[in-house]
């Protein structure tokens, strides 16, 4: 009789086991184990983005000779304009180095510049994040900031050997010091309002009560320099709502976020030159 | 066999990475597809808890492992617990039918998606929203489980009668 009831309470048993066996595990040993199941998983997801990227090869060689003589065309253009501007920039960058020292200032954190393809969009309603295809083999770091041509993407989580995962700004993890563009006043943005079939929102709180914002001439909130690892003046979002927190000091309003975010198939890792 | 464990952990491993790249196409249009209450439903219904147990946990590791869950061990622990209540369960029910099957896989993705986000919610600023969005993504994920737990089971099934694993015995064990 009492070998039957063993034999029934087995399995919970066995469950309690290994319930006890996971909270009394060292975090050394937890950490171990997600790295190792990680790097286990990551030539799947490496894989897959390298057959899309062929997928993507194979169509794009289905355009006619007009239509990649004209691209090239347009291409010169936009290249023309740029190399002027990056002209422009190391002027500038000249001039910010000479003030810098002529008044005695800090110099800003210089960075080097690593793109890198997105391997995984992993965008739920828990979280929001980006698997990339370089990892600690390009020398990226926890904490780098993220950027595209739309402003800011997020800031790396992890890294693995090959990988890394950036946290969205459109995750209810990240939270960060903004400004409101052409106001030096310091607010505070977060992620997190992810609706399902529309675009990703974010949220703006301590917003200064008397700033105002129309949905017909939203302002832009950019990264402030007091947020730590973002250079300032990227753009986050635009707010497009805002109204009198409860307690009548401040404002808080909605963001909205970049819509190409959701499908980012190209990023650029700001990896901090102090930190190599 | 004597890995007999090691089947259903690579069939729950493809399951699982399927799954991620179907969310990496969906992501710009705001649907999310957890499929995650799948995994031990085969191993749970036909293996023994040895071999069947093992699999899970592993798989719970490795699903993990790509997630950042605010509490580590949450899927592992919410995986482990269905399978041990499904082991329990078992011989209550015809698991042999593919219908059952489906069934119990679909409760079970419904209990796993609900704590998680139980467990995920904790803290988010806009809740309200989020479980919106959270009530349409198990919406689509229960009918993801729908279309693709006869393949699984299928899957699982033929490449352990492949291997000559006697699933009769193994499922009365």
């Amino acid at each position: 009789m009492s070998s039957l009831r063993f034999v029934q309470a087995k399995p919970f048993v066995v469950l309690g086991v290994v319930v006890l066996a996971w909270l009394l595990l060292p975090v050394v040993v937890k950490s171990f184990l997600r790295a190792g199941f990680a790097e286990f998983q990551a030539p799947i997801a490496v894989t897959a983005s390298y057959a899309r990227d062929l997928q993507t090869y194979w169509a794009e060689r289905a355009h006619s000779r007009n239509e990649l003589i004209e691209a090239g065309r347009d291409l010169a253009h936009v290249y023309a304009g740029y190399e002027f501007q990056a002209q422009q920039t190391d002027e500038l960058r000249q001039e910010v180095s000479r003030l810098e020292q002529l008044l005695r200032l800090p110099s800003n954190p210089n960075y080097r510049l690593e793109p890198a393809r997105v391997v995984r969009r992993d965008l739920s309603g828990w979280w929001q994040q980006l698997v990339i295809r370089k990892g600690s083999n390009y020398g990226i770091v926890p904490g780098a900031p993220v950027v595209f041509s739309g402003g800011v993407v997020g800031r790396i989580r992890e890294v693995h050997a090959t990988t890394a995962v950036v946290d969205l700004l459109s995750s209810s993890r990240v939270r960060l010091a903004a400004n409101i563009e052409e106001d030096t006043r310091p607010v505070s943005y977060q992620g997190g309002d992810n609706r399902s079939l529309s675009p990703a929102r974010g949220l703006v709180d301590f917003v200064p009560p008397d700033i105002v914002t129309y949905s017909s001439n939203p302002r832009r909130l950019v990264t402030s320099s007091l947020g730590g690892v973002f250079p300032a003046g990227l753009t986050i979002g635009y707010i497009t709502r805002l109204e009198t927190s409860p307690d009548g000091m401040f404002k808080n309003g909605d963001v909205a976020l970049d819509p190409r975010l959701s499908e980012l198939t190209e990023v650029t890792v700001l990896v901090p030159l102090n930190a190599e | 066999m004597h890995r007999r464990w090691l089947i259903p952990f690579a069939a729950m491993v493809l399951l699982w990475s399927l799954v991620a790249q179907l969310n990496h196409s969906l992501a710009p249009h705001g649907v999310y597809l957890f499929a995650a209450g799948l995994l031990p439903v085969f191993a749970a219904l036909r293996l023994s808890l040895r071999h069947g147990f093992t699999a899970t946990l592993l798989a719970g590791l490795a699903a993990e492992a790509t997630e950042p869950f605010r509490l580590p061990g949450t899927l592992l622990l919410l995986l482990a617990a269905v399978h041990i209540l499904l082991y329990h369960l078992r011989y209550r029910f015809p698991r042999d039918q593919t219908i059952f099957c489906v069934a119990a896989a679909l409760i079970a993705n419904l209990a796993v998606f609900l704590g998680v986000s139980t467990v995920e919610l904790a803290g988010h600023p806009a809740p309200g929203a989020a479980w919106l969005r959270l009530f349409a993504d198990l919406a689509w994920s229960q009918l993801l489980v729908l279309v693709v737990a006869p393949w699984f089971f299928a899957l699982q099934e033929r490449a352990l009668v492949l291997a000559r694993v006697d699933l009769f015995a193994e499922s009365h064990r």
